[in-house]
């Protein structure tokens, strides 16, 4: 169901980003890499709010004509970018959520890894097959 | 129902009418009566449902409040600008919208038309004026209307531009960024693609105003893209590129490579490099080809991680095209708006590793020679141990190397470098980049197998003055991009100090010799390298010249030469100076001018052990030569001549040959100091060293020796069982001895006449050295100084007559104790004197039967304490020669007085004598054994003093 998933480490780069159709990469890197404004204003927008409430779910950051891209940012600062298919109404904004959990298990994992280098891009086979399975679900 | 039109026609034109009224209060600066009279025409026109004119009243009903609420205007410097361009706000929006009658006014315009910014007086009378979060509802409301219009695309556009910019007064980034995208989507149609640009440029604008770079960027980058879409006759490259220039921030893309040299890179690559490839395009088609090689080589250098092989290949491939019209140069490239592109060094191609110094080969190392007065003492503290001072070490360790390079040398520098591309990457003019002294980089080109491990790459050069010479980094051309590499800047590089001293220049020496160069290489533990080695073969005992010749093969006359010799140490023991020379002659001819040549004859003289390993004393005990006790043993020794005996070698001795065969091989190392020039005067020198391999075949040997008493007690015989262990005739000789012939492999006995040594008249070792060596250790040096007088004595020689060598032959290893003190004249000295004559030879003295024979017997003391008294017997015999001896002689020979004499005690070197007569009554040889008194002699003096001449008397006819 989704078409591109992107991990973006704290300074706005990217650790990890991973999109279908393969021969349209470069516009992914573009609208995710564009999403991060909005991203970004919406965890300054939030920084005021007590940090044990915050919300790590962003919710749609902007739609475009074919696709909606949501945000999602953990406590330390690392952005999850979920780009889907507009025409894909079944969708749900619970169902978002979940995946991005999903997401965070995930990414989690790979952190607990003690051979990864917090700040390299993420190579973990696991946390490859996990994206895969998520982008293939409803496809 | 025609009442309801009319009156529905009717609020439509009051509606209109009220807010054509607002506008042109608007217009006249009459900010409250504008906001009632929108106010009215909105209600007005709401009840009609005439959208287009409520959203146009709306939205100066925004207009009024926004120019009410934020009397600064919202477009800041931006919007001051852009009304410049268009002298009236009314004609410029009547130009761009032709089909409605809204006029547009630009808020910031009122403030700079002079209206009184003061809104403190005016807020009382501010009851219509809007709530900010009003104002944006009210917007979104007009919005919504507009677009229920298909030709109203641009006033839509309009309110949304507007919109955003009181949200970005009001810092609400999120709504404005609804309204940017709401925006995006409106449709407008037939748009010249100059608008379009324009469009794309305000968005870009818009973004970048509400904090959303990244976005701003994408739409600069569209807006560029724009500039030369291909429907446009004429591409506007130089827009394009400028455009493009402006989205780098966005990208937080610096065209700096040094930024990149932080870490691994981090940022958007694939979107970075995309950029980078339009940059490239964009510059290329504006016709600037530098500006494109320098892109290139960035995207080369900084992108290097992320492209693929193939990627790798175009790129490479492109950056050649480019360079073969215009070669990269490390120059700085500045731009027409000012902007600077900094030079772009290859430091990735090829990636360095490590660094490393070289210091000079060993042979043409500078060495300081040693001041008495070491000015690194004063400089010191007085303490050992200092952290203080250790610390300082560490720090100055590593910047500076512990060694030296000289002026006029050549200097090496090794890289370890690695290939990162999927080909063969060429380097060409690979140079070093140093500082601090003029520096002649020699540069290399090298051709790197792909995806190479590390390559050892070495540069060199030559400095051409004196002083401190840090390498800061090198040069290379890699295809066809020129690059400066400091090594400050690359990561990762691991260096030993690149700092090092430059001293003056110094000659240079090269040794050839007269020997063939050999393969061996010293034992490792020699220390020092070598530079090169030479090896002969000797017989042990054999001389050879070995010619130096020198050669000054630098640019500084030579001026000082030493030689010193060192003997790698040696299981064998080495008798006599192994390397001697004479320098005299060679310095004679110094200063040595470049390129002139000078000799040194060194002899090489191999003189080992001449014994066999056995045990020599059983060996002798064996042959029952008796060489223990007193060696007055018996007359009938004294008739054995010294004679030549002839023995065949037995199988045990042939089979000892083949393990006395093996080579013994010496090793020394000749050091030449030499110094001269510049580098002389600074207390420089240089050393070579010379390797010599020698080895030693065994010539002879003396598988025994032994000693007999002589007729004399003064001398006596030395037998030597020589054995010729070469594979070829060999004679020996010894002084006064005629030559004797020996075969290989045989083994004959050789007796020499010696006199006996006096060994107390050689010196003693000179008192320093004796009063630190251990008594065991002065021993042994007075047995060696004492071979040694005996060797010089001997004098045997050798010669192989068919290879027409010869040598020596030594016999100081095998000497001894009790050879040598047979060998040595006892301090007591003895002479018998019969009827005056000295009776000490063989020769009989001859006496007249009848007469009484006078005998006197002398005792010198050469001994350093007194001896004596002693009491002597002369006993008489006769030697039949069958080995019989008659001792019953009382009627043949009588005894004027005593037979025993009394020897009074002798003081050190004194003189005393006793005298008596012997009486012979017949003809006859006639033996005098002089013996002394049971009990009488001391003790504790070795028996071998009392070494007393035996006489041979021949009693003659008186009348014969």
């Amino acid at each position: 169901m989704a078409v591109c998933i992107a991990v973006i480490a704290k300074e706005n780069y990217p650790l990890y980003i991973r999109s279908t159709p393969m021969e349209n990469e470069l516009k992914f890197h573009y609208m995710v890499h564009t999403s991060l404004d909005v991203v970004d204003e919406k965890i300054s927008a939030m920084g005021k709010a007590l940090v044990d409430q915050r919300e790590l779910y962003l919710g749609l950051l902007y739609p475009t004509e074919d696709y909606k891209v949501y945000g999602y940012v953990t406590n330390s600062k690392v952005k999850f970018v979920m780009v889907v298919d507009s025409s894909n109404t079944a969708l749900r904004d619970n169902e978002i959520r979940s995946m991005f959990r999903k997401l965070h298990n995930s990414y989690t994992d790979v952190m607990c890894n003690p051979f990864y280098n917090p700040g390299d891009p993420i190579q973990s086979r696991a946390f490859d097959s996990m994206v895969t399975s998520m982008m293939i679900q409803v496809c | 129902v025609l009442l309801g039109l009319k009156r529905h026609y009717k609020k439509r034109c009051q509606g209109r009418m009220r807010k054509h009224v607002g506008d042109l209060c608007l217009q006249a600066g009459m900010l409250q009566d504008s906001l009632v009279h929108y106010h009215m025409s909105v209600e007005l026109l709401r009840s009609v449902n005439d959208f287009l004119w409520l959203g146009a009243a709306l939205e100066g009903l925004c207009s009024a409040s926004v120019i009410y609420h934020y009397p600064g205007g919202t477009g800041g410097k931006t919007g001051a600008r852009r009304l410049q361009g268009s002298s009236l706000p009314a004609e410029a929006a009547n130009r761009h919208r032709p089909g409605a009658q809204e006029v547009l006014i630009d808020p910031g315009a009122l403030t700079t038309n002079g209206i009184n910014p003061d809104t403190s007086t005016e807020i009382g009378r501010a009851k219509n004026c809007l709530s900010p979060e009003d104002i944006i509802d009210k917007y979104k409301e007009a919005i919504s209307y507009y677009s229920k219009y298909k030709n109203a695309g641009v006033i839509e556009l309009e309110a949304c531009v507007k919109a955003v910019r009181v949200l970005a007064i009001q810092k609400r980034s999120m709504e404005a960024s609804e309204f940017l995208q709401n925006a995006v989507y409106i449709n407008l149609r037939q748009l010249s693609e100059e608008e379009k640009i324009q469009r794309y440029s305000i968005l870009s604008e818009l973004y970048e105003l509400i904090g959303f770079h990244r976005k701003s960027a994408f739409f600069k980058r569209v807006a560029a893209m724009q500039c030369v879409a291909p429907s446009i006759a004429e591409p506007g490259w130089r827009a394009c590129y400028k455009l493009l220039l402006e989205t780098l921030p966005g990208y937080s893309l610096s065209l700096d490579p040094k930024d990149f040299n932080k870490g691994t890179h981090r940022g958007w690559a694939a979107v970075q490099m995309r950029l980078l490839h339009e940059l490239v395009y964009a510059s290329r088609r504006m016709g600037n080809p530098a500006l494109s090689v320098r892109h290139l080589s960035f995207l080369l250098q900084t992108m290097l991680d992320f492209l693929s092989d193939q990627e790798k290949k175009d790129v490479t491939q492109s950056l050649e095209n480019y360079t073969s019209k215009c070669p990269g140069t490390m120059e700085l490239l500045t731009l027409p708006d000012g902007l600077t592109l900094p030079p772009v060094p290859f430091t990735k191609l090829p990636i360095v590793k490590h660094v490393k110094l070289l210091s000079l080969p060993t042979s043409l190392r500078p060495q300081k020679m040693k001041s008495l007065l070491g000015q690194n003492v004063s400089a010191k503290s007085p303490f050992i141990y200092s952290p203080i001072i250790a610390h300082n070490r560490g720090e100055e360790k590593n910047k500076k190397i512990d060694f030296q390079w000289v002026q006029g040398d050549v200097c090496e520098v090794q890289l370890m470098v690695y290939n990162p591309m999927p080909f063969e990457l060429r380097v060409e003019n690979m140079g070093l980049l140093t500082s601090g002294v003029e520096f002649e980089a020699l540069p290399a080109a090298l051709s790197l197998p792909a995806e190479s491990g590390l390559y050892p790459v070495t540069l060199v050069g030559v400095p051409q003055t004196t002083g401190t010479i840090t390498v800061n980094g090198y040069r290379t051309t890699v295809f066809g991009v020129f690059s400066d590499c400091l090594l400050d800047n690359l990561l990762g590089i691991k260096t030993s100090g690149s700092t090092v001293e430059v001293i003056p220049a110094l000659p240079r020496l090269q040794i050839s010799t007269s020997l063939p160069r050999s393969a061996h290489s010293l034992q490792p533990s020699s220390g020092d390298e070598i530079s090169t080695n030479v090896s002969v073969q000797l017989y042990n005992g054999e001389t050879q010249q070995l010619i130096i010749t020198l050669e000054n093969i630098g640019m500084e006359p030579l001026e000082t030469l030493e030689v010193t010799s060192k003997i790698l140490s040696t299981k064998e023991k080495l008798y006599g100076d192994f390397l001697s020379w004479k320098l005299e002659e060679t310095l004679a001819q110094f200063p040595l001018q470049p390129g002139k040549v000078a000799t040194l004859a060194i002899s090489i003289k191999a003189k080992l052990d001449f014994s066999c390993q056995e045990n020599l004393l059983q060996d002798l005990s064996d042959d029952g030569i008796s060489v223990s006790g007193f060696p007055l043993s018996s007359p009938f020794r004294q008739v054995v001549r010294p004679r030549v005996e002839s023995r065949p070698a037995t199988v045990s001795e042939g089979s000892k040959a083949g393990d006395l065969s093996h080579l013994k091989t010496l090793e020394a190392v000749l050091n030449f100091k030499y110094s001269g020039g510049p580098g002389h005067v600074e207390g420089y020198y240089r050393n070579l060293s010379l390797g010599l391999h020698v080895e030693v075949e065994p010539s002879v040997f003396f598988t025994r020796v032994s000693t007999l008493p002589a007729t004399s007690t003064r001398q006596c015989h030395l037998l030597l069982d020589v054995f010729n262990s070469t594979e070829h005739e060999l004679t020996v000789s010894a002084r006064r001895n005629e030559e004797l012939i020996l075969h290989a492999g045989e083994c004959q006995r050789m007796a020499i006449q010696v006199d006996k040594f006096n060994f107390e008249s050689v010196p003693e070792s000179p008192g320093e050295k004796g009063q630190f060596a251990s008594p065991k250790q002065l021993e042994e040096e007075r047995l060696e100084a004492r071979g040694l007088e005996i060797n010089s004595k001997l004098d045997i020689h050798w010669r192989i007559p068919s290879l027409k060598r010869s040598g020596e032959a030594s016999v100081e290893g095998l000497l001894n104790q009790l050879v040598l003190e047979h060998l040595q004249l006892a301090p007591l000295q003895w002479d018998v004197l019969v009827d005056g004559q000295l009776c000490d030879c063989d020769a009989a003295a001859a006496c007249p039967v009848g007469d009484p024979v006078r005998l006197e017997v002398r005792l010198t003391n050469r001994s350093p304490r007194s001896v004596g008294p002693f009491a002597l017997t002369v006993v008489p015999f006769q030697d039949h020669q069958n080995g019989v001896r008659n001792y019953d002689l009382q009627d043949t020979v009588s005894f004027v007085g005593s037979s025993t004499f009394y020897l009074e005690a002798v003081q050190p070197s004194g003189q005393s004598a006793c005298l008596g007569a012997l009486l012979f009554l017949y003809t006859g040889d006639f033996f005098l054994h002089i013996r002394f008194q049971e009990g009488s002699r001391s003790k504790e003096l070795p028996p071998s003093w009392f070494c007393l001449p035996s006489v041979h008397v021949r009693a003659l006819d008186a009348q014969a």
